[in-house]
């Protein structure tokens, strides 16, 4: 049951300091180069911010990550709308689709160092490819289920071409969409860290990898902390700006 | 559309498809993605010079045990949260963290803390499935339709008995589906650990890049794409066997 001492605005506090306090037991309990206490990580975290190194960082990050997103979701849009609208070329497509979505995308990279070396265009390639599908799936889903009435309708009022797509088709679909946008820059900034890591190290990954290997755990934590936060903020931008472009939905849903 | 239109067109896609990368293949080349052909021809060399299988088998043995552990984690929170308000508000915050945080980003700190091998593998598998095994059994047991609960509960039954009786049942569809979301996630993050520090599958993909031996690099690709379907197969398969009164919902949920 859920009473006033059950609510989120009573219990998440709760949870989040009672949390901390059992991290800052155990991190006593074993070694610091191992793992640090919490108050370590929010120290580090604020020393981070305060010299500008992680912004400097999430700067240079966020180059490949926006690249990388922005031409997946390019590509993935206009193709997913045009598969989806023919029932022929979707069936064809999709063990195709399903097959290549099963191989992990970061098994790719290695061919991205043979095509593109070990900086930015590799990069931009493998976020490319870590969201790519997932856009593409969610297109692809909206545009299959657009309701069959609003097709004749828009038929019975020869409603054709361009006019369709952008009055019917493209609002139809795109709560799901949306759906595809937020999974992906999700999805993105997983792979822009996972670049980082596999190509040559810079940036964030950079971090990660110079604090770990000094066994600076405290400084570890942080920055993975700040990743984590960073996809955060981005997927409830997009859901906000699903919102502003899209209210009919959020309306129809909420 | 009838059945043999259907099969008709996904052989024409995936023909179709063959094809394309058969000619792609001969433009560019074996050193920059080899034919289709080519790939099949230099299979069984693969297999001897990497030890494909003995690598995958290895690398699938860990992955089971994370994942298995995920699932039963994964399970067992999910229900508890779904069907305490209090456990849920004190583990929401957290559990939200979790499932934003990017596996590739714990790759260097889960080095330091279980080193380089099995517990470092098991345990990145295990937070790659655990997040979306929770969130999925958490939506199912939030959604326990209250009828039946009363009605259980109006026949006396014990809180055992409806646990065992109509919890599980009702939940069981959505731990399915939890499960094959997890399952991918799963086979995603081995490859990550795996590449990051060269052993098992993950090595294999490593290596064969390294050689710049495209041949290879895509034969193991294919591998684990026919792995990851099977096994996705399976898990549907065990769906429909132990549970064929849910497969609608399940073929919604596709």
């Amino acid at each position: 049951m859920r009473t006033s001492l059950t609510r989120p605005l009573v219990l998440y506090p709760v949870s989040i300091v009672l949390g901390l306090c059992v991290w800052e037991a155990l991190a006593h309990v074993i070694p610091r180069a191992l793992f640090a206490p919490p108050s370590a990580v929010l120290g580090r975290l604020a020393a981070m911010t305060g010299d500008g190194s992680l912004s400097t960082a999430l700067l240079g990050s966020v180059q490949h990550m926006l690249a990388g997103y922005l031409l997946a979701a390019l590509v993935a849009i206009p193709v997913g709308i045009v598969v989806g609208r023919s029932t022929a070329i979707a069936t064809a497509v999709e063990p195709i689709l399903n097959a290549v979505y099963a191989i992990p995308p970061v098994a790719f990279a290695p061919f991205f160092v043979i095509w593109f070396g070990l900086y930015f265009e590799a990069r931009v390639a493998l976020v490319f490819a870590m969201c790519f599908f997932e856009i593409l799936i969610n297109v692809l889903q909206g545009v299959r289920n657009i309701d069959r009435g609003l097709l004749d309708a828009a038929r019975a009022l020869e409603v054709t071409g361009f006019t369709l797509y952008r009055k019917v088709v493209i609002p139809a679909a795109s709560p799901f969409i949306f759906t595809g946008l937020r999974v992906g820059i999700g999805r993105a900034v997983n792979a822009m860290i996972t670049a980082e890591l596999f190509f040559s190290a810079v940036y964030l990954g950079q971090m990660l990898k110079t604090s770990s290997n000094a066994f600076d755990t405290a400084s570890t934590f942080a920055v993975i902390f700040a990743v984590s936060l960073f996809g955060l903020a981005c997927q409830e931008g997009m859901r906000l700006a699903e919102r502003f472009i899209i209210p009919w939905h959020h309306a129809s849903t909420a | 559309m009838s059945r043999g239109k259907t099969w008709a067109l996904r052989l024409a896609g995936i023909a179709v498809f063959v094809l394309a990368w058969e000619i792609t293949g001969r433009i560019f080349g074996d050193a920059l993605f080899a034919p289709f052909s080519a790939v099949v021809a230099g299979f069984p060399a693969t297999v001897r010079d990497y030890h494909l299988f003995v690598e995958l088998a290895g690398s699938l043995q860990q992955l089971l045990l994370g994942y298995l552990l995920g699932c039963a984690v994964g399970i067992a929170l999910g229900i508890m949260m779904g069907r305490s308000a209090l456990l849920d508000g004190l583990l929401q915050p957290w559990v939200s963290m979790m499932f934003v945080t990017s596996i590739a980003s714990l790759v260097p700190l889960f080095i330091i803390t279980f080193g380089f091998g099995l517990l470092f593998r098991v345990a990145i598998v295990f937070m790659a499935a655990v997040w979306y095994v929770l969130l999925v059994t958490y939506h199912g047991a939030r959604n326990v339709s209250p009828e039946l609960l009363q009605t259980a509960r109006a026949f006396q039954s014990s809180r055992m008995q409806i646990f065992f009786k109509v919890m599980l049942p009702a939940l069981y569809p959505y731990i399915l589906v939890g499960m094959r979301i997890g399952l991918a996630h799963a086979i995603r993050a081995m490859v990550i650990a795996e590449m990051y520090v060269i052993v098992g599958f993950g090595g294999v993909v490593y290596n064969a890049g390294v050689e710049i031996s495209t041949v290879s690099l895509l034969g193991a690709l294919l591998t684990i794409m026919v792995v990851g379907v099977a096994l996705n197969e399976a898990l549907k398969w065990i769906g429909r066997m132990t549970a064929p009164w849910y497969s609608e919902r399940q073929q919604l949920s596709n």
